[in-house]
């Protein structure tokens, strides 16, 4: 039973990080090697790694990197804040228009981002946000807000309230009620909800793409588009993997460190009171 | 927002009889606002205009690099791309991969679920960790990955998979439609279905241990046990892992984009409205691709909550 | 947030109050901005010139500029423009105006076909930089065994009969993409045809020319290289660095390719990524030809530069451009970047001959290129043909005609692309 659950866990293990060690060992070949049509470089390199970082595509990609970390947390952070309150509004409150609230925050995360696109170049044209970190941080509300309410709104709706006034039937003010008991129960929710709305700020590539145009606030998915070989014919496969590899580093972190808060927020239904 | 003023419609709702449109009502439904307004109108805003605009921007011949030419054509674009097979083949390319790649997450999602919640602790922890790196990859870079695996150029796949018949060094992935949506639906699967598993261990979690454990007392066999008990007390969180999968597998571009761009058949209705109106910048014709892609996902939605009851406000309405 | 923005935007000084000029190029092996920090040191503080990378693909940086163009940005000062998409750019007034005087004197020596690409409706709208131009590379060994006397000009039929008889693959581009139509309008033109009967037409009146004998005859050759396989299993996914990787392998024999693959594969022999003889064994001859004895029209390719409408600083940025096309300067971008000169005297460098012994041959094919339909609809009528000419294994005689009906349908807005 027991080598049972092993040989469960080493194909789950493969079949996860098969891609990217893939994509790791691609960004270790040299130019010849990139055609060789084999998992493993003939010899390591590290010169891709060189090319992006202290090459002639340093300035692409590490202000590439530094956007997209930078409006990222800025999207995360706003996200989460508003969604908080928005959530728990939703859970605890009976207000006319709630049920509106999901309803076009569902209409809001089922929209096709590529609709948005154009009239969104247009707009910040116009008032100046086009190819500007606040250009990108508005956009990636839409996508992160929604699935914060709804995550939230669920989570919040599970922690058991009532524990709020046995508190206070105990002796407790609100606000100690509130914070001694609440707040430890909503936390981990609230923090899986901005790991969650993190890779999704992350994760974008159409506004990413479209509404930048420099160095301004270009992020790292998009930038991938501009490397180049040694010429503008050859392919930048080697580029793009050791970029690919670095922009993957943040997410493997996040996920090492913060695997338990990730899952418990997630199945935060099995709290049990 | 002070605690203070969150902590107060904790006290009013002890009164769960709802006098009409008392004073109490009334703050609440005030604060409520107050709280859910922001994000609700961050939201509105940034969908809202845009979705108007290209309401309206869809009933003209409009190119920009000819705005002079600007003309009003009415519905006339709609019954261009209707009648046109680009938009048809696209929408059954999205569909098929819609459908596919969620029927296929749901199984192994459910499984993986399976894996960590029964996993012994010793693997536990390590498995949850293994699994939350494709979910949190980002998908730009998994379509790489994937494509450069497969790729005739620089992939090692074709010498890999040389057992498997119709496979050999000169197969081309991304030269037909069959291989490349393989590739492309692969990648997908691989990239989402950490998500649904997570959601579905979310459900999983909900089932309650003591019913399961009463089953098993009374005989009932495991696969007895998972259709009697675990799964239909897991309905709502399977409907909403579905859901939400399929209206994001729905719009998929950025995979499809990276590894073929529609090519050979591969073309997905995102990519098409991009294509059209970011490529083209025919913002007439490419406005009326992307309304009619919003409405294939509207409709998606609506099915869903309509005919499957998948109940997404499973909150206040249902437990009142 | 805002007022920095604004700033940005309105403001094209930098700190110590010299106006900057800002400089859109395609990427490339760093070459641009070299010229850029020399033509920054020799104005003596009047400009300093900074570059902006645009995306990889020709598709995209069209599209990036023509997006920032329409939408009257202030800041495109110069910018590197892919010849065939000009016109969608100038028909607008997109470009500001070539001065007289900075017409005159950047095309003082401009090769033909440099000077053709940078012309709409008999007006220069647009300062050629470099040119490109695909020559014919072949094995040495695969032509001998073939029996070809390489120094005349060879014609398609000869290079299909030879690999067929040898299973050997040709160097060619199948994919879906730009170098497509690269491919398909040189074979029309080879064959004496055109893909446009009225390239300055608007979109309603364009008419396409390939129901003719050109037309099929350039399908012919597609169709066949396809359906026989002798592009290669990768020829559907194959643009021109895939074709060079399979032009250095144990089938390749003849390519129709742009120079960089003569430094790119150097550079890989150095680095012994290809075997050191494989040098010794390539040749290289002007495009081959339809039938025998038809000069050939060899693609054209390139960058020419341009200028923004509403750029602040337009006297500002002509000047850069002369400075930027100085004959030296194309040289030195032909040496360190492999992108062939568009100026006559560019190639007088004496280390020209050394790094690139194809030189005169670049030259001579220059001098015989056609560029690609000249039209503000280049994009629909490329992607048309794109579309139409993959995969290559399915083109056939009806291709041609069918692809001319295709494009005027997509023009009159009654197909999608």
């Amino acid at each position: 039973m027991v080598a049972g659950w092993w040989i469960l866990t080493a194909f789950i293990t493969v079949w996860c990080l098969f891609p990217v060690a893939s994509i790791l060992t691609t960004s270790f070949k040299t130019p010849g090697d990139l055609s060789n049509n084999q998992f493993l470089p003939t010899s390591w390199s590290t010169m891709n790694y060189e090319e992006i970082i202290t090459g002639a595509s340093r300035e692409l990609f590490l202000t590439a990197l530094w956007n997209s970390i930078g409006i990222s947390v800025i999207a995360t952070f706003i996200a989460v804040v508003l969604a908080t309150l928005c959530a728990y509004a939703i859970a605890r409150l009976n207000f006319p228009g709630k049920r509106v609230v999901l309803t076009v925050s569902l209409m809001v995360s089922m929209f096709p981002v590529i609709s948005l696109v154009t009239p969104l170049f247009n707009m910040w044209r116009t008032i100046g946000l086009y190819d500007t970190w606040l250009g990108l941080i508005i956009p990636y509300l839409s996508l992160t807000l929604p699935i914060a309410i709804w995550t939230l709104a669920a989570f919040f709706q599970q922690i058991p309230w009532e524990l709020e006034q046995a508190a206070q039937v105990d002796g407790a003010t609100p606000l100690q009620a509130f914070r001694k008991v609440i707040v430890p129960l909503a936390l981990p929710g609230v923090f899986t909800t901005a790991i969650i709305a993190f890779f999704i700020a992350w994760n974008d590539f159409v506004y990413g793409m479209s509404l930048t145009s420099s160095e301004a606030a270009r992020t790292v998915p998009a930038a991938l588009a501009f490397f180049s070989g040694a010429s503008q014919f050859e392919s930048p496969t080697g580029a793009i993997s050791a970029a690919a590899i670095i922009v993957t580093i943040p997410i493997v972190i996040l996920v090492v460190l913060f695997q338990r808060q990730i899952v418990a927020g997630l199945t935060s239904g099995a709290v049990k009171g | 927002m002070t605690t203070e003023s969150t902590a107060q419609p904790a006290a009013s709702r002890k009164k769960s009889v709802r006098p009409v449109k008392s004073k109490r009502t009334k703050a609440e439904a005030r604060l409520g606002w107050w709280l859910a307004g922001p994000a609700f109108f961050i939201m509105i805003a940034v969908i809202f205009y845009p979705l108007m605009q290209a309401l309206w921007d869809s009933l003209f011949s409009y190119r920009l690099t000819a705005p002079d030419d600007r003309e009003f054509v009415g519905l006339s674009n709609y019954l261009t791309i209707l009648t046109d097979s680009v938009w048809w083949s696209g929408f059954a390319v999205t569909v098929l991969i819609t459908v596919v790649t969620v029927a296929v997450e749901l199984v192994l999602g459910f499984a993986l679920a399976l894996v960590m919640h029964k996993a012994i602790t010793s693997t536990r922890g390590f498995v949850r960790t293994v699994i939350l790196v494709p979910y949190g990859i980002v998908t730009v870079v998994s379509a790489y990955a994937w494509y450069y695996m497969f790729s005739i150029d620089s992939g090692y796949m074709n010498n890999w998979m040389g057992w498997v018949p119709g496979v050999d060094s000169d197969l081309n992935w991304f030269a037909q439609a069959g291989s490349a949506l393989t590739v492309i639906m692969l990648s997908e699967i691989w990239k989402t279905t950490p998500f649904i598993s997570l959601l579905l261990l979310a459900g999983l979690a909900q089932v309650p241990e003591e019913l399961s454990e009463a089953a098993a007392v009374d005989g009932a066999t495991w696969r007895q046990r998972l259709w009697k008990v675990i799964l239909p007390n897991m309905k709502a969180a399977i409907m909403v892992a579905v859901l939400f999968r399929a209206l994001d597998a729905f719009r998929i571009f950025d995979a499809v984009f990276i590894m073929t761009n529609g090519d050979y058949g591969t073309e997905v209705l995102s990519l098409l409205a991009y294509r059209t109106s970011i490529v083209r910048l025919e913002i007439g014709l490419g406005s009326a691709v992307s309304v009619l892609l919003f409405l294939c996902v509207a409709l998606l939605a609506f099915i869903a909550v309509k005919v499957f009851k998948v109940d997404l406000a499973r909150g206040q309405g249902g437990k009142s | 947030m805002l007022t920095t923005s604004t700033l940005l935007l309105a403001g094209c000084s930098g700190d110590d109050g010299t106006p900057v000029l800002t400089w859109y190029t395609n990427p490339d092996d760093g070459g641009q901005a070299e010229i850029a920090a020399r033509c920054t040191d020799a104005a003596e503080g009047r400009y300093r010139i900074e570059t902006s990378v645009l995306p990889n693909d020709a598709a995209s940086q069209r599209e990036q500029l023509t997006r920032r163009l329409a939408a009257g940005d202030t800041t495109m000062d110069i910018m590197s423009l892919d010849p065939p998409f000009i016109p969608e750019l100038s028909e607008p007034g997109f470009l500001a105006p070539v001065p007289d005087d900075v017409a005159a004197a950047t095309t003082e020596d401009t090769l033909d076909g440099a000077l053709a690409g940078a012309m709409w409706k008999d007006e220069i709208v647009s300062v050629p930089f470099w040119a490109n131009t695909q020559l014919l590379w072949y094995r040495k060994s695969v032509a001998e065994t073939a029996g070809l006397d390489m120094d005349q000009p060879v014609t398609w039929e000869q290079l299909i009969d030879a690999a067929r008889d040898q299973e050997k693959y040709l160097g060619v581009q199948g994919a879906n993409a730009e170098s497509m139509t690269v491919w398909v309008n040189a074979l029309v033109a080879s064959a004496g045809g055109q893909i446009l009967q009225n390239p300055e037409a608007g979109a309603d009146e364009l008419v396409t020319d390939l129901d003719s004998d050109a037309g099929r005859a350039a399908a012919d050759v597609v169709g066949t290289i396809g359906s026989e396989g002798l592009g290669g299993p990768g020829l559907p996914t194959q643009a021109e660095n895939e074709s060079m990787l399979l032009f250095r392998g144990d089938n390749g024999s003849f390519m129709v390719n742009w120079p960089f693959v003569w430094p790119a594969t150097n550079a890989a022999a150095e680095e012994g990524a290809v075997p050191e003889d494989l040098i010794d064994d390539i040749g290289w001859a002007v495009y081959p030809q339809m039938s025998e004895g038809q000069e050939s029209a060899p693609p054209l390719g390139g960058i020419n530069l341009g200028v923004g409408s509403e750029s602040q600083n337009q006297d500002l940025a002509w000047d850069a451009i002369q400075c930027i096309v100085e004959p030296e300067n194309q040289s030195y971008y032909f040496i360190s970047n492999g992108n062939p000169p568009a100026s006559a005297s560019a190639y007088d460098d004496p280390e020209i001959e050394e790094m690139f012994p194809m030189a005169d041959t670049i030259r001579e094919s220059l001098d015989q290129a056609v560029p690609r339909p000249q039209t503000p609809y280049y994009n629909e009528v490329s992607t048309a043909i794109q579309d139409s000419f993959t995969p290559p294994s399915q083109v056939a005689e009806g291709t041609a005609v069918e692809t001319g009906n295709f494009i005027e349908k997509v023009l009159r807005g009654e197909a999608l692309l």
